[in-house]
Formats: C-alpha cells, structure tokens, sequence
C-alpha cells in the first residue's frame, strides 16, 4: 500500500526501511532502523493509512472533508464534528491563547485583529460555529505537525528505537539516534545553496520544524493579527520533545513580528528556537530566540 | 574537526578502537594521554621561519601546552616576521646556536629540502625531539641516516607528513580496511597547479636561496615537494609498500622564468607486489583538477580529498532519507541535510557521494604554503605532546620514510628513464597498515 517501500539489510548489524508516500501536499518518508521487514512494511502501511485519514479530515480544500464543512457552514450554525476534529481545534485553541495569537488557524478575521477567538467549541455538543462570515479554517500550520506526532506514536508502538520521520522536510522527527552516532545530525538547507547545510540540528527523541519563504520564494505563513503574507528572508527553526509543538512554535515565531518572537518562547519551556539568516555565497547567521 | 571530536564522532567504540589499532600514533589523543601531560608545556625551537614555519607558529600560538623559546633564520626578513608572533623567543642566525640552547626540547625544522638531513642529524645529537618537515631527506641515503641516526640515540622524530593525522583520511583508511569498498584496485594521486612556483626575490644574489624548489641543486622537486604528501596513501589502504616504480618528467612550459632545472610536468606509476597501481601526476601549468586523491575499490571509491564514498552497486538517487539509507547500508555516520520550508522534487539522475564524516574540510591544494584543516595542526599536537613524554609514536616515522624514499626513487626513474625498485640496503623493518 505505501507508494514506495524498500527494505534492507545490506549491512546485517543495522538492517534499515524507507517508506514513501504523498499526503498533506507534500511527500512523506521514514527510515526506520533495526526492525524485522514484516514489522517495517505494517508500520509503513500504518503510517499512510493514518496520515492519509488525518488529511482527509483537515483537507479545507477538499469540500467534502469535516473541515471544509465547518468553513462553508460554521458561519451560520454549530457544526457538529467527531472527536479527532474536535481535539485538534480544541489544540489548536490552546495554541492560540500560548503563543499570544501568533498561531492562529482562522484566517485573518475582524475576531483576530481584537485578539479573540474566531471559532468557538462547545465541548458538551461537540461542535464548532465560526465568529462570522469571514472566517475560515486552515490547518496548515498544525495538520503536519499532528499527523507526525502520530506517526512517532505508531512506530514507538511498533517497537522502532531509531529513526527518522520526515514530513515535507519542514516537519522532522527523530526516534533514538543513528546506529553509528549518538543522534541524527539533521541539517537545515541553505536557501542560497543546495545541499549546503545553513545549521546542523542533533536530534536525538527529538523533532525539528521548520519555517520560512518556500523554495519558490511564496510567502504563505500569514500574520494572523493583520492578515498580510509574513515576508521574512529568515528561516525559524523549532526543536523540542513533540513535533506538533515544533511546528506550531515554528508557524507562529514566522508569523510574529522579531520583537514578539521572545515573549512566544518564554511560553514554551523544553523548546529551542532558531532564527536563521542565509546570506548569498554561503554563510548564515543565526539568532538563539529566547533561552531553552 | 579535531580528532578527539572525531573519535567521538565515530559512535561505536569499536570502531574508535579499530582506528587505534591501525593508526596506533593516534594513542596521543585518548583522554588518558592527554591527562598524562596536562599543566606540561613543550619547550620549541622552530629552524626556518619562512612561509611554512610561519604555518607552523600560527598553529603553536593556539596550543596551550606549547612555549616557543627560540626562532631561528639565516634570512633576517623572516626571522624578523616570526619575532613578532613570538616576542619573548630568543632569535638565532645560525641553528648551531640554537641546538646548543638547553631550554629547547624540542625543534621543528620547516627549511629547503637539502637542510633536512644535516639539521636533523644535529638535532637529535644534541638531544632534541626533532619534527622535520617532509620529505626526510634529499638523497636515499641521508633517509637511512636520519633513521638509523634516530634508532641509536632515541629521542622523538616525526617527518610533516600531516595527512597521517587528519581525522578525514583516518576514516577513510578505516573504512577501506574494513572492507567497505571491496578489494583496493587502484591508487590515483595528482596534483595540478597553475603558477610558477616562484617567491619574491629582493635582490638577484637571493634567487637561489629564496626559490630553492626550482633548483635540483637544492630540491628533487613536485615528487618530494607534492607528491611525497599522496604516496603513503597507496600504502596505507593496500597495506604494502611498492615494488617498482617507473616515470616521466620534464620542463615544459616554466622555461623563461629563471634558470631552474625541475620539472615542471611529472607522471609515475607505482605498482605494488599484487600488481596493483598507484599514480601521481603533477602538472604546474594547468590548475582545472586540482588536487586529487582517489582509492579506487572493486565495490567502490572513496575521494580523499572531498571525503565523499561512492558505490559501484546503483543507488536510489534523490533525497536526504535515501542518502540516510544509504549511510546506514554503508555503515557511515553523517550529516543528512534536506531540512527546510517545504520538499521539492530531487531532478539529479545521479547519486551524490556521501560524505564520510560530517563537516569535511575539502583542500584545494592550490596553496602553495598550506591548507587549514588539513591535519597539520594535529600533527604538531602531537610533536608537542611527544616532546613532553619522549615517547616516539608508533609505525608513524617508517610510513614517513617510505613516502621519502619512494617519491625520491621516482625522481631518479624519471631522470634515468628507467624502471626501478629500491635497493635492499634501503629497507627497514616495516609493519604495513592492516586490518
């Protein structure tokens, strides 16, 4: 069932998987370490199946996803939606309030500009109503980042040690470390330079997100306090134990304004923040927001 | 990197074990030798404080456990150039002088090739560790001398061959013992330049004394001045020393210069006894490769120069976690760098060569003074630290010899357009590198 799989044991002190598949408008991979080949070909069966459900779930421009239901409707009624659904907006909610309103899954709303919520859940009915017309949802900053930690769930249960998932390279986690080192030496891309690592990330039961301009130089991480397309040169870089909040603190320290972007950490304890700088024929500096 | 990071670096201990076995002069850098000699300082003289000795000094002003008591030139411009790195040292025209100074423990020698002998010799009789810059000595005979000199009285000598201390070619000749790229099927070595070789001569009466590489009188030049640095790595992957030795050389192109009489243009072909070749070509008037080192094996090769390992089996082309594959397939620890805002597809039909460690230090080898991280900072650590223990390190002044002497029997095959093999009186004993 995954869209590609290949499994080795070339080297027979480290036998290793790769998985790939597309989901989420990206392509996802893992290598996985150390494992039986059945074991491996589940896992990877597993990890698709779930982060394809996941993207059928919070797919806004799929129209028949629970989504994009509560966008075209959410406006005018409570929309009742299943727990998974419910869970992740209710995260998504406690994201907001932590981050001071710089990860905002609404898009930019009247409701967002004064600081309040633009959905509201009822926990009792399970449901969703939208603070108006304007409003809608887009998970963007968040489907990666949770499909991912739930990834890492399924190949802890699957009894993997060691290895890495990667999401769209923006989304990484590592489980363990290299059979051959004592972490996984992930490096960021320079934006100038292919190839040419612009930080080196020790990642060890850890993950990594990154944030910034695509490599089409799009800008599509929105400020949700003005609704204007971030245009930041920078790279944020985001480590720390979940991946979901990696991605959620990467989304929102890109979103927020420099000055901003130390108040945000000081919410998160556990969590690394890299502002990275990548300068034309190499080089990057590289800016520590806040302090571990 | 240096190389107690890299043997950090190589994760399993055994591993960093097998890397101690087969390279037994890394012992100086476990943590039990360095706690062996913390708080001791190694008292230096350095003999020739030109461009090369310059490299040195700016290596030993960052050690800790290095005190630079005495500088010696006969050309005062130098010695004036060196005095300022080092102010307290005390200055010396003439290196007698300093040889009979008691406060140096030890010397290191960076003059022309044809001093080599002569000072070290002198050094060692007047009880100093001594650290001669490659290659050994100008003829074969003064090569015997010097080690035989050595084995008689003692005392610590290390020849600047660097690349046997740089962590990346460790981990290559590791690998390459190991077996990842098969059986050694080839040695290639070159190294192209496009310059004339020439410093800046104040007056007319220095020519010689200043640009002495140019003058056979003074030098065997490319093959003591180059390619003895690329010999020893046929000896260390295949784990022999060679059999015959064959060449051409000739003044082509840098003939309007001056008066010089080196080759300007040198090709020789080593072979070994299992028929295997090593190469070394220099060309000085044509810079488009570079430098290059290259082992060739039947499933793969490994380019020492870039410290990238490539594969003769196919491998997936593509992205970061194939290459991640890859690595693990291969037993190798590296970077892996794909992270970034969003994944694109990889358009490369070709795999890339992986890196063998992470962060290489590529040298381009256009320098004609010397390259940084190159392994010549951790080969005068290791003087330094010698100096303080007077342990000589193990097996390291033999693969030296054997670098010395072959690159000068490839001079004299290409002079005498001959095919030879070096006279039994020139063996010493010799325990080659193997797994």
């Amino acid at each position: 069932m995954a869209s590609e799989f290949r499994y080795s044991d070339k080297n027979p002190d480290h036998p290793v998987a790769y998985a790939g598949f597309y989901a989420m408008h990206t392509r996802i991979e893992t290598v996985v370490t150390d494992i039986d080949e059945e074991r491996a070909r589940e896992l990877a069966d597993g990890i698709e199946a779930e982060v394809k459900s996941l993207e059928r779930l919070f797919n806004r421009f799929d129209d028949t996803s629970p989504l994009a239901v509560v966008n075209a409707r959410g406006a005018r009624e409570a929309v009742a939606v299943d727990d998974e659904l419910f869970m992740a907006l209710e995260l998504c909610e406690a994201f907001r309030r932590g981050t001071g309103g710089y990860f905002d899954i609404a898009t930019s709303t009247s409701a967002a500009a004064a600081g309040r919520a633009s959905c509201m859940l009822d926990p009792a009915a399970h449901t969703v109503r939208l603070a108006g017309d304007d409003v809608r949802l887009d998970l963007g900053g968040f489907a990666k980042g949770y499909a991912l930690e739930r990834a890492r769930r399924l190949a802890v249960d699957a009894g993997v040690e060691n290895g890495v998932l990667n999401f769209g390279n923006s989304s990484v986690a590592a489980l363990g470390r290299h059979p051959y080192g004592e972490w996984w030496a992930i490096g960021v891309e320079h934006t100038k330079i292919q190839s040419v690592a612009a930080h080196e990330f020790r990642l060890r039961d850890s993950a990594l997100s990154v944030s910034g301009r695509s490599l089409r130089g799009e800008y599509h991480i929105v400020n949700p306090m003005t609704g204007a397309a971030v245009a930041g040169d920078e790279l944020i870089a985001v480590e720390g134990r979940s991946a979901l909040v990696a991605e959620v603190l990467s989304t929102a320290l890109y979103a927020a304004p420099r000055a901003k972007r130390e108040a945000v950490m000081a919410q998160y304890e556990g969590y690394a923040a890299l502002e990275l700088w990548c300068r034309d024929g190499g080089g990057c500096e590289i800016y520590r927001i806040g302090r571990r | 990197m240096n190389r107690k990071e890299f043997l950090a670096d190589c994760g399993k201990m055994s591993l960093a074990g097998m890397a101690l076995s087969l390279f037994p002069w890394l012992q100086s850098c476990s943590d039990e030798a360095k706690r062996e000699v913390r708080g001791e300082k190694a008292r230096i003289g350095v003999i020739g404080t030109g461009s090369r000795g310059i490299f040195h000094i700016k290596h030993l002003l960052q050690m800790p456990s290095v005190e630079v008591v005495a500088l010696c030139d006969d050309y005062r411009p130098h010695l004036e150039d060196a005095a300022q790195y080092y102010p307290e040292a005390k200055l010396y025209d003439d290196y007698r002088r300093l040889l009979e100074d008691r406060d140096v423990q030890g010397v290191i020698i960076a003059t022309p090739l044809y001093l080599h002998a002569p000072m070290t010799l002198d050094a060692m009789e007047a009880g100093k560790h001594v650290f001669c810059e490659k290659a050994m000595a100008y003829t074969q005979e003064d090569c015997l001398r010097v080690y035989e000199r050595r084995k008689e009285l003692g005392g610590v000598l290390l020849i600047g061959q660097q690349r046997l201390f740089d962590p990346k070619y460790i981990k290559a000749m590791s690998m390459i013992h190991e077996g990842r790229i098969g059986d050694v099927v080839g040695v290639r070595n070159y190294w192209y330049r496009n310059n004339n070789w020439r410093r800046d001569v104040p007056s007319p009466e220095l020519e010689r004394r200043i640009n002495w590489r140019l003058y056979g009188e003074y030098s065997r030049g490319l093959m003591t001045e180059l390619a003895c640095h690329q010999l020893q790595n046929g000896s260390w992957s295949l784990g022999m020393l060679p059999e015959q030795v064959m060449g051409s050389g000739h003044l082509i192109h840098w003939t309007k210069e001056d008066e010089r009489d080196v080759y300007d243009t040198v090709s020789a072909i080593f072979t070994y006894p299992n028929g295997v070749n090593m190469t070394f070509e220099s060309i000085i008037s044509n810079k488009h490769f570079g430098m290059g080192e290259q082992i060739l094996g039947s499933k793969g090769t490994i380019d020492l120069v870039s410290g990238l390992y490539y594969s003769d089996e196919p491998m997936p082309a593509g992205s970061g976690m194939h290459q991640l594959v890859a690595q693990i397939e291969n037993g190798i620890m590296s970077n892996s760098v794909f992270a970034g805002t969003s994944w694109a597809a990889e358009t490369s039909p070709l795999a890339p060569g992986l890196p063998i460690t992470p962060n290489v230090t590529v040298n381009s080898g256009e320098s004609t003074v010397g390259a940084e991280a190159d392994g010549s900072k951790e080969i005068i650590e290791a003087f330094a630290h010698a100096v303080i223990t007077g342990k000589q390190p193990a097996k390291v002044l033999e693969e030296s010899y054997y670098a010395s002497q072959f690159a000068l029997l490839a001079d004299r095959a290409m002079h005498e357009n001959a095919i030879l093999t070096l006279d039994e009186r020139y063996k010493i004993p010799y325990e080659p590198i193997r797994s």
